[in-house]
């Protein structure tokens, strides 16, 4: 099977002043379609780094990355936004959602920069699903975070994402909320075949996933116990 | 969709956008107001001279079509050479002065015999025309106005003067004195601003105007038969510089206030603006979006810049009753075309920062 994600020697250097700090120091990995994956290390190892460059958001300094085929490293501004229109689904620790719109808006927009227009199927079976469709005319405000959470998740996966990247979606959620949205995920993957990258410090969270990333300073340290 | 997150968003912030529509407003209601005066004063003299009645006007060079204006640089005494060609009956010399006590008003100085040759004369509501020097008449709505009648004294250009008659409007000013009582006044002795002259029969003047062309080379001689659609702004420069400068003024004043406003709106939504790229926004959504928002702001502007146009007219009615205020469709139309071009290009900047965001940085700013 051909993996959906695949990086090669993938390196991401900030500059800031005179420093540089290279945060991903040569990452080597893959994620099939269909696979649930869990992302641990330590703070600042690199993890939401990793998420940004594979997902489009951020140029890699060097190495490769593929998602679904496409050569991210080679692609321009323009061709990037396109691939993450067409083919990524963002989920963030601080929700994120467009405080002006409600429910509805924020995922009906998703559906509008996509470009194929409202589709209303699609609307209904991933809000059910997601178990918000009697909060849609709220706005983020009026929602409670384990909610706006869900909402975030509908959003991102609204347009069928090849895959979809969850950084901490649970770092601002106590347990219960917590525990949905991980349900939630999990759901996603099982019953969509949904592909999801999942960051996360809370080990119980892991276990969701069928397998765990672990790293230390830029790099993917496999065989190393969860800490 | 776009259109509704522009409305959202726009109901997001009430007080700012109602700050951004009350300026655009303002903006609009400044260029129809000061265009509606300008033409409205010109669009008022222009018909009070065409009401005089006579056929000829002759200015010097230098003269502006706005009379308010003009000087009285001209001999009284080239008066009776004008009278002496073929084909004219009759020359009124005319001295003018501006006054501006309660609103801007033209005092004509008139010898009475001649300015009753060359019109028709005037129309008698109360009283009797000038006898004395310090006799003053007035028109119909000075005198509502003021709340003159025959009898009354009427403080002008610093004197005192008679009111020895009310007559009716539309023969070339409100206010008139004794020529002789203006020159002394402004200290123009023997001067005239502008000569009216009656030909024998209309019929002639083109000739007559021919003749005094050759006797008075350079000097500014118009037939008053289609005055008014002759005052047009491109014939008075000097008010031209004026009402353009207002109207950059106004677009200045929209430009600015779009600029800052949808400068503060594109920093309090960076993590926004962060959000939409993430879902895959192009460069091009973003600038739409934030121009949507402007032309919203834009269009509720014209909205209410037309309504503060029109209460500004009245209120202008009501406490300067002789003041015209003209606003046309075609200056509606420019003044709104302004505001959104205006608009527009105070927004370009912020929207092309925007639309180059770094999408990470934006979903990390708090
Ligand atoms: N814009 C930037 N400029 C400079 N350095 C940066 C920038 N963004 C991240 N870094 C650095 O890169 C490293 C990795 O950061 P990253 O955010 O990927 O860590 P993380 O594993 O997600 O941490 P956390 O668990 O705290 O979210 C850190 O040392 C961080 O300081
Ligand atoms: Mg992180």
């Amino acid at each position: 099977m051909e993996p959906i994600v695949k990086t090669e020697d993938l390196w991401k250097i900030y500059r800031s002043g005179k420093v540089d700090v290279a945060a991903l120091r040569g990452v080597q990995c893959e994620v099939l379609p269909g696979e649930f994956i869990a992302v641990m290390g330590p703070s600042g190892c690199g993890k939401s780094t990793l998420l940004h460059v594979i997902g489009g958001l951020a140029q890699a300094t060097r190495g490769r990355v593929l998602l679904d085929g496409n050569d991210l490293t080679r692609m321009s501004d323009a061709a990037r936004t396109m691939l993450r229109r067409h083919k990524v689904g963002f989920v963030f620790q601080r929700f994120n959602l467009l405080p002006a719109l409600d429910a509805r808006g924020n995922i009906a927009i998703a559906q509008h920069i996509h470009g194929d227009g409202f589709d209303p199927h699609r609307f209904d079976t991933v809000t059910r699903l997601l178990g918000i469709s009697d909060r849609l005319h709220h706005r983020p405000a009026e929602l409670s975070g384990g909610e706006q959470q869900r909402v975030a998740i509908a959003r991102a996966i609204i347009n069928e994402p090849k895959i979809l990247l969850a950084d901490e979606p649970t770092g601002n959620l106590d347990t219960k909320s917590s525990e949905s949205v991980l349900r939630m995920l999990r759901k996603l993957n099982q019953d969509l075949g949904q592909t999801v990258i999942l960051i996360t410090h809370n080990p119980e969270a892991a276990s969701y996933a069928h397998r765990v990333l672990h790293m230390r300073d830029g790099q993917i340290v496999d065989g190393i116990p969860v800490d | 969709m776009i259109g509704h997150l522009v409305w959202k968003n726009a109901l997001h912030r009430p007080l700012r956008t109602a700050l951004g529509v009350l300026a655009v407003g303002v903006e609009v209601s400044l260029v129809l107001l000061i265009v509606g005066l300008t033409h409205g004063m010109l669009h008022d003299v222009a018909k009070r001279i065409e009401g005089v009645g006579a056929d000829i006007m002759v200015q010097p060079p230098s003269a502006s079509v706005f009379l308010a204006f003009s000087g009285a640089p001209m001999p009284e005494a080239l008066g009776s050479r004008l009278a002496e060609l073929a084909h004219v009956k009759a020359v009124a010399p005319v001295l003018l002065q501006l006054s501006s006590s309660g609103g801007l008003d033209i005092v004509y100085g008139i010898d009475p015999a001649s300015f009753r040759a060359v019109s028709d004369g005037f129309f008698f509501l109360q009283g009797h025309g000038l006898e004395k020097p310090d006799d003053v008449l007035v028109d119909d709505w000075y005198a509502r106005a003021k709340h003159l009648k025959a009898g009354d004294t009427l403080h002008l250009l610093g004197h005192n003067f008679h009111v020895a008659g009310v007559v009716g409007h539309g023969k070339g000013a409100r206010v008139f004195v004794e020529l002789h009582t203006l020159q002394q006044i402004t200290g123009s002795p023997g001067k005239a601003s502008l000569f009216f002259v009656k030909c024998d029969q209309r019929s002639s003047t083109n000739d007559v105007i021919g003749e005094i062309a050759t006797l008075l080379p350079r000097y500014q001689i118009r037939p008053l038969q289609n005055y008014l659609s002759l005052m047009t702004q491109t014939t008075v420069p000097g008010l031209n510089t004026f009402v353009y400068s207002m109207i950059a003024l106004a677009g200045a004043i929209g430009f600015l206030v779009i600029f800052l406003s949808m400068y503060t709106t594109i920093v309090e939504r960076t993590r926004d603006i962060g959000v939409l790229k993430s879902l895959g926004a192009s460069k091009g959504y973003i600038v739409k979006a934030l121009l949507g928002e402007t032309t919203l702001v834009c269009l509720g502007g014209i909205v209410v810049g037309i309504g503060m146009s029109y209460g500004g007219q009245f209120l202008l009615r009501d406490l300067f009753p002789t003041l015209t205020i003209l606003i046309t469709p075609g200056w509606i139309l420019r003044a709104a075309a302004l505001a959104i071009g205006a608009g527009l290009c105070g927004t370009s900047y912020p929207a092309w920062v925007a639309s180059r965001k770094d999408p990470v940085e934006a979903l990390a700013y708090s």
